[in-house]
């Protein structure tokens, strides 16, 4: 089954076949993982890049083929990691939940802003997680490799971001009436599938232990991807420095995004033709900010009713 | 209309804290000014917030955690009852409650208690957070304070 995958001088005999995933560094390209009876042949380690930084191997994390289909998919290994996040200097206790994004998996199984794909449990009771491949770029890459002039792309491609961003919103919703964050939203969390358009979120196995609010961690992620969405990229304090010293003369704390504060949350002071009603939204995750978003459908009705007004 | 009034002020006491040092100044001032008080009586809660099995390797961790957190909650409710008979609340008009509860909302549990029991005030500490803490993670003593009906509300800073 595995041989017209294996590379040229292997024999299929030599094959390593694995049940027990419990030590995912063991787990090497051309390896096979049985899950529920089905084999998966492992390729390579997924490697994630962020902001510029070098690539990271997630090494529990494999480009593996189903062999009863041929399909590509993505393994997701356990790895228990808890670790204290900073955020703008404040620190909260994060972790990594198979359990939770096997849930989520279930939960969304037909939705179509979400990844697919299945958990299974290997011998030693690991919950793995078996991914369908979405083929495309994420939204982070695609507006930074649009070549528009701002303002072209405010009125011409903007409204259409919009509207798949709404979507993905609502999406996530639709987890919290379920009772369940994401937990790491950000701008390449979500991929624009080239197959079907949509866009898709996927890595939700993060958690934290939330405080009082429970969802506020995930309203701060839609609100910071907003925020880029509208700026076509972050508009950075130093590249204003440089680009339009006066603009920065004018500017006072309040305009800054609330956590990050070199990233500039008004936008309508660098882009005078941003409505009100959308700049009022990016206003609730500056500084100056008196009301916060507590709940999605509250950003759901302001962001529809300042989507109307981008003509 | 009286038995309405004695319903919602009365001089029952839900003092609501945790071990931080807000909770501790919430406790001295609840000694200082109702300590010797006829008829004062104060019921320190400690809503223990189950923990998501999602924060556990292995479920039996969970016990674990749950029975060590127990421990540190009763050391701490135990010290606080002995300042309140300190500052002259007779020992009888103190109890402690540390009820283990889903708790999406640690506010709303606390207020829950409160629906559940013929308390006239409901004293809570205030954590001091920076606009960017309460934006992210919410505020227990503004949403108290928000939200709470029938009963007077003490946020001590």
């Amino acid at each position: 089954m595995a041989a017209r995958w294996l590379a040229e001088g292997r024999r299929a005999e030599d094959l390593r076949i694995h049940t027990d995933t419990s030590d995912f560094f063991a787990l090497d390209a051309g390896d096979i993982v049985v899950l529920d009876g089905r084999p998966y042949l492992i390729r390579n380690s997924i490697r994630e890049g962020r902001f510029g930084l070098e690539d990271e191997v997630k090494h529990w994390v494999k480009r593996s083929i189903d062999l009863a289909n041929g399909a590509m998919r993505i393994i997701k290994l356990v790895f228990y990691e808890r670790f204290t996040a900073t955020i703008g200097g404040i620190e909260f206790e994060c972790f990594r939940s198979p359990r939770k994004e096997a849930r989520i998996l279930e939960l969304v199984n037909d939705h179509p802003n979400f990844m697919h794909g299945r958990s299974a449990e290997d011998e030693k009771g690991n919950v793995v997680r078996v991914l369908e491949f979405i083929s495309g770029v994420s939204l982070a890459a695609h507006v930074a490799d649009l070549g528009q002039d701002h303002e072209t792309y405010f009125y011409t491609t903007l409204p259409g971001i919009l509207d798949n961003y709404l979507r993905c919103i609502e999406a996530i919703r639709f987890l919290h009436d379920h009772g369940e964050k994401h937990g790491d939203i950000r701008r390449d969390h979500i991929l624009i599938d080239s197959d079907s358009g949509h866009y898709r979120w996927i890595d939700f196995d993060y958690n934290y232990r939330h405080r009082e609010n429970i969802y506020g961690y995930d309203l701060f992620g839609l609100g910071n991807v907003l925020i880029y969405l509208v700026g076509k990229g972050d508009v950075l304090l130093p590249d204003l420095r440089l680009r339009d010293p006066g603009l920065l003369s004018r500017l006072t704390d309040g305009d800054l995004n609330i956590v990050f504060h070199n990233r500039l949350a008004n936008l309508k002071k660098v882009f005078a033709y941003v409505p009100e009603s959308l700049n009022r939204i990016l206003l609730h995750f500056s500084r100056g900010a008196n009301w916060f978003y507590e709940e999605t459908p509250q950003l759901l009705q302001d962001l529809h009713e300042a989507r109307a007004d981008i003509r | 209309m009286s038995n309405r009034l004695d319903l919602h002020f009365n001089r029952n006491v839900l003092l609501a804290v945790d071990d931080s040092e807000n909770a501790r100044r919430a406790v001295a001032y609840v000694g200082c000014m109702l300590g010797g008080m006829p008829g004062a009586s104060v019921t320190l809660l400690h809503v223990v917030a189950e923990p998501e099995e999602d924060y556990f390797a292995r479920l039996e961790e969970k016990q674990q955690w749950l029975d060590q957190y127990r421990r540190r909650v009763d050391a701490f409710l135990e010290d606080y009852r002995r300042e309140l008979t300190g500052a002259g609340f007779p020992a009888d008009a103190v109890k402690t409650s540390a009820p283990l509860r889903t708790c999406p909302s640690i506010a709303e549990c606390i207020l829950t208690e409160l629906d559940r029991t013929r308390y006239g005030t409901l004293v809570v500490g205030r954590q001091g957070l920076s606009r960017k803490e309460e934006f992210l993670f919410g505020s227990v003593s503004s949403r108290i304070v928000g939200h709470a009906r029938n009963c007077a509300v003490w946020v001590v800073a």
